[in-house]
């Protein structure tokens, strides 16, 4: 055996390059997966940190209208007995550049909900409650202050001077949080005299008993409850993640299957001489699985470790998009979760092995002489692509249908992507077989029909290398084609909301949404600028449902704001005219997906008024939020809830009057307010909205690079491993006078010729992987939908990306070819 | 037989890195026209050395090689393998058929590189070599010695006048291996090219015209009786 182990190891140090290739290519593939996995991890564990933070440990909130409820309601209840109890304003302001957090509390009932303030000490808690503008930072936060404390903030537009009482142990990585007393958080959030909420710790017969104690609009809610409903708000946009870095799994799995089933085919004729002077079947095997064993294990090591590097750069994108979209926070490191460790280190480990294992089996299995015949080889390949079609084809059938049979399942769409990817993979061989049988017949010349027929005649290397490169460039075009597809939808439905000329907002802090009051002076003032024909205002809260929080967008209904909706479902004539009525309400799409709305259904709101049932009469597009959206007349939101205010104001320009011109009346209007205003045009609104969706899909295309990186690593291992088996045949060429730079051109032409089959295979099967991504995971995880559109671009830059792929991959055996001596390699035998 | 020289070689060394003596160590000799050369010579006495060098595949630490009165030590890495496109033919002990090529295709491919894609002269010296039959079959459905009378037809069919055979017998049976000899001998002769063989045969060699001998890098004529 030791003999044995030499030979495993003289074979990987003699085959430096292929062995680096292979190490590089199993290490790529798992950390990418590694990365992602952390990267969703890490967030993950932030999110659940801040909202641990936010909740401390009430088991029960009271929650009401959007503008925060009378404080008045605390004092009564503490008086009614309810002691455990703790009243909450919160919001953000903007420090230093810095989104922060702040948790308006009063500290001396706070002390059994938050171990923030229990662990501070009572100098920092009295400055707190009698020094008004005082806050408590994490250490972090000291940073923002100057030698007296003092820091500048920015709360709902307006600059404020606030003072650092103290700072509190911020444990379990939560750093954005300031906390103030509940008098200050009041007077900087523009909410003096109301709560947002009270948090309670109760028991479960003391609920209902609470809750009668309540006036109509507010409601006692489950902790937990609030709680799932924003976790649940980013697990979409982690699903999605989840599913590139499925796709890259599987495009990493395919690939170092790839890289590593070459090896071994390469060894077959080693193998075959082992076996005849006595090695068994098993000891054959054990020496191929001990190779790839050791490969796999290096490889998965350096691939953890990569993965780690990784993403500490995809948290950043992930984190980005997360406040973009869904909820302020803030993760400043990776949690090295042992789980996404494993799930990588496991992958490259067990798809290394077996790549190998299925290949050593099989050349352990036959007979000594005939292994090392390589026909003997290439038969089994052919047969083994028939076999292959004939399992692929139902796969992918069986992909195709799966989506349908299980209606809303996620898991069924990602299950569906992977059969359809290896379905494709397994038709692959008999599709190059097939393509090398008639471009025999169709290929004039001696050298164009050797490198036809080398498609079929090498199918145990070009059926694996044609089908790695084929399933990595269709998971670009897949990505590719549901990312443009997505912003050509998304630039649409941009074009049909943005109806006016300009558009006024407080700046939000949550980029994608506007959430921000603007004081009524703002109103009045714009009302009366010169150029203006109309000013519509629009109201963005969130109420309860009966199924959890839900947004509203209160518009006034006339006929400028009915273009904004593009109907989906319903009849746009009579719901319309009920919408505008009052008489019912329309739910944007994501919302209909979610919680399973049609036209003609009712939906449950809490209104100031009590709870109050609106037919739905349509469903409408809306992008601007996945969690879903009720959308009514301005009118009846202001007959059910005591708001008068506004969020953003809508300016539409006289006739004659240009936009420019309307746009500088209204900053130099902003500029003279006291509120910090966001004054746009509509095409700044259009332009900064593609910015965040581009910026959304940043990490999409870093996972997509990496796949191509992937796949470019794997093919040029095998692509460069098959020419290189071909020295003698290329040295022979040369011997009957073909040049060198001939023979680079061969070799060259040899490659783009795998690179163009892949690509042609990549081509459909990407569009159907875009398919699947947005009919079937987008549109199950996020509740859009969105029309198909393959840019006219795609099919060339997917055979460009191919055949570049592959003569990149080409050109160092080719170089390599044309340089050695043809007579050392004709001696090499 | 014509009585110009149509290989000369003059003074002609290859030295191997870390081997103490060189393998070819300044050889003179010439092959007329038409004639028939045997080179004997033990495994590693540098014979496929010498044909390499000679075919311009390798290059020469000092001396020259004239084929037809060109230098090819002269000639440029290109300039060479164009020279052996047109004038050399080569057949080798291991066939070196390309496998995805039919029988037919691979014996055109020197026409074929040297842009001339009639099939013509390939069909007759398939024929010639009895594998008329066999020409849309692919290597790998041939015996040995059919896979040498391929590779004969390769290497004539582009009418050089110089045609190299590395132990064109040494990986053939006795039969398979006479009958291959002498299809090689008597086409080369029946078209007025020159023949260089590298042999270990003693029945190869009694079809030369010529024996040369190979030993410690010296070459030397046998005159008399074969003794090998």
């Amino acid at each position: 055996m030791k003999i044995l182990l030499l030979l495993a190891w003289r074979q990987l140090v003699r085959q430096r390059l292929q062995s680096a290739l292979t190490l590089l290519g199993i290490a790529l593939g798992v950390a990418v997966v590694v990365a992602v996995d952390l990267a969703n991890e890490s967030s993950s564990r932030a999110l659940e940190r801040t909202l641990d933070a936010l909740t401390g440990t009430a088991t029960h909130h009271i929650v009401g209208p959007p503008r925060g409820f009378d404080e008045a309601l605390y004092l009564r209840l503490r008086l009614q007995g309810v002691r455990a109890s703790a009243p909450v304003v919160e919001g953000f302001i903007r420090i230093g550049g810095e989104t922060w957090r702040l948790l308006g509390i009063d500290p001396l009932a706070e002390s059994r909900f938050r171990p923030q303030v229990e662990s501070t000490d009572e100098g920092a808690l009295r400055r707190l409650m009698v020094e008004p503008g005082s806050v408590l930072a994490p250490p972090r936060g000291a940073r923002h202050a100057d030698a007296e404390g003092r820091m500048v903030a920015e709360a709902g537009g307006r600059t404020e001077v606030l003072r650092l009482a103290g700072t509190y142990r911020s444990n379990a990585g939560i750093d954005d949080l300031l906390l103030a007393d509940i008098a200050t958080a009041q007077t900087l959030l523009d909410r003096v005299g109301r709560l947002d909420r009270i948090d309670l710790q109760l028991s479960a017969s003391q609920v209902e008993e609470v809750a009668a104690m309540l006036p109509p609009g507010l409601h006692v809610e489950e902790a937990e409850a609030r709680r799932g409903h924003t976790e649940q708000l980013a697990r979409a946009f982690q699903i999605n993640l989840r599913a590139m870095s499925l796709l890259a799994l599987l495009v990493g799995a395919f690939l170092v299957y790839n890289t590593v089933a070459f090896g071994v085919i390469r060894h077959r004729e080693l193998l075959g001489t082992l076996r005849a002077v006595g090695a068994t079947p098993h000891q054959v095997v054990m020496l191929v699985m001990g190779q790839a064993l050791l490969m796999g294990t290096l490889g998965t090591v350096l691939g953890v470790l990569g993965g780690l590097v990784l993403g500490d750069v995809l948290l950043a994108l992930v984190t980005r998009t997360i406040n973009d979209l869904y909820f302020v926070l803030s993760v400043r490191e990776v949690t090295v979760a042992p789980g996404s460790l494993l799930l990588g280190g496991g992958m490259g480990v067990a798809v290394t092995l077996l790549a190998a294992g299925i290949p050593a089996r099989e050349a352990a299995r036959v007979a000594p002489l005939t292994v090392q015949r390589r026909s003997h080889l290439e038969r089994r390949t052919g047969r083994g692509a028939l076999i292959g079609a004939v399992v692929g084809a139902p796969l992918i059938l069986i992909g195709l249908l799966l989506p349908q049979l299980a209606e809303r399942s996620l898991l069924a769409g990602f299950v569906a992507l992977g059969l359809i990817m290896i379905g494709a993979g397994a038709l692959v061989p008999l599709l190059v077989a097939g393509i090398g049988a008639i471009g025999s017949r169709v290929v004039r010349g001696v050298l164009g029909r050797r490198a036809v027929r080398g498609l079929s005649a090498g199918l145990s290397r070009s059926g694996i290398a044609v089908a790695a490169l084929a399933i990595a460039v269709s998971a670009t075009v897949g990505v590719t084609v549901m990312v443009d597809s997505f912003r050509v939808s998304v630039a649409d439905w941009l074009e049909a909301i943005l109806v006016g000329d300009v558009y006024v907002a407080p700046p939000g802090t949550v980029s994608s949404r506007v959430d921000g009051t603007l004081d009524p002076s703002v109103v009045e003032r714009f009302r009366a600028l010169p150029g203006v024909a109309a000013v519509r205002g629009t109201r963005r809260v969130e109420v309860m449902a009966e199924s959890g929080p839900v947004s509203l967008l209160a518009v006034e209904a006339v006929s400028h704001t009915r273009d904004r909706f593009t109907l989906l479902a319903g009849e746009p004539e009579s719901a319309w005219q009920a919408f505008r009525a009052g008489e019912a309400v329309f739910a944007s799409e994501p919302l209909a997906f979610h919680r399973r709305i049609e036209p003609g259904d009712r939906i449950e709101l809490m209104t100031d008024r009590g709870m109050r049932e609106f037919p739905v009469a349509a469903i409408y597009r809306d992008y601007g939020s996945e969690a879903g959206v009720v959308a009514m007349g301005m009118s009846i939101y202001r007959q059910l809830w005591d708001d008068p205010d506004h969020s953003s104001l809508v300016l539409y320009a006289a006739p004659g009057v240009p936009t420019d011109t309307l746009l500088a009346n209204a900053r130099a209007a902003a500029a003279e307010l006291s509120q910090t205003l966001e004054v746009r045009s509509n095409e700044a609104i259009r332009s900064v909205s593609l910015a965040i969706f581009d910026r959304t899909f940043t990490v999409t295309r870093v996972l997509r690079l990496l796949t191509v990186l992937v796949a470019a690593v794997g093919i040029f291992g095998a692509l460069s491993a098959m020419q290189i088996e071909r020295a003698r045949e290329h040295a022979l060429l040369r011997s009957l006078g073909v040049t060198p730079g001939g023979l680079f051109l061969l070799v060259g032409l040899e490659t783009a010729l795998l690179g163009l089959v892949a690509g042609l295979v990549a081509i459909p099967l990407g569009v159907v992987t875009a398919e699947v991504l947005i009919d079937v995971i987008n549109r199950r995880a996020f509740g859009w939908s969105m029309d198909l559109v393959v840019p006219p671009a795609v099919p060339l830059e997917a055979l460009t990306l191919a055949v570049g792929s592959a003569l990149a991959a080409g050109i160092y055996p080719a170089w390599r070819m044309a340089r050695t001596p043809p007579a050392l390699a004709l001696r090499e035998e | 037989m014509t009585s110009d020289p149509r290989l000369h070689i003059s003074g002609l060394t290859r030295r191997f890195p870390d081997a103490p003596h060189p393998v070819l160590d300044r050889l003179d000799f010439a092959v007329n026209g038409g004639e028939i050369v045997a080179v004997l010579g033990r495994s590693g006495s540098g014979k496929s050395t010498l044909f390499n060098l000679i075919a311009g595949i390798d290059a020469a630490d000092a001396g020259s090689v004239s084929v037809g009165g060109t230098d090819l030590t002269r000639l440029s890495e290109r300039d060479r393998t164009l020279f052996r496109r047109r004038r050399i033919g080569f057949v080798y002990q291991f066939f070196n058929l390309i496998p995805t090529l039919t029988v037919e295709e691979n014996a055109a491919l020197p026409l074929e590189l040297n842009g001339d894609r009639s099939r013509g002269e390939v069909r007759r010296l398939l024929a010639a070599v009895g594998l008329a039959d066999r020409a849309d079959d692919f290597p790998d459905r041939l015996s040995g010695g059919e896979q040498q009378r391929v590779a004969i037809a390769r290497a004539l069919v582009h009418h050089p006048d110089l045609i190299l055979a590395d132990e064109p017998t040494g990986n053939l049976d006795a039969e398979s291996g006479e009958r291959a000899i002498q299809l090689l001998t008597d086409l080369t002769r029946e078209r007025g090219a020159s023949l260089l063989i590298a042999t270990h045969s003693l029945a190869v060699s009694r079809l030369a015209d010529r024996v040369l001998t190979l030993e410690a890098g010296r070459l030397t004529e046998r005159t008399g009786a074969l003794a090998w």
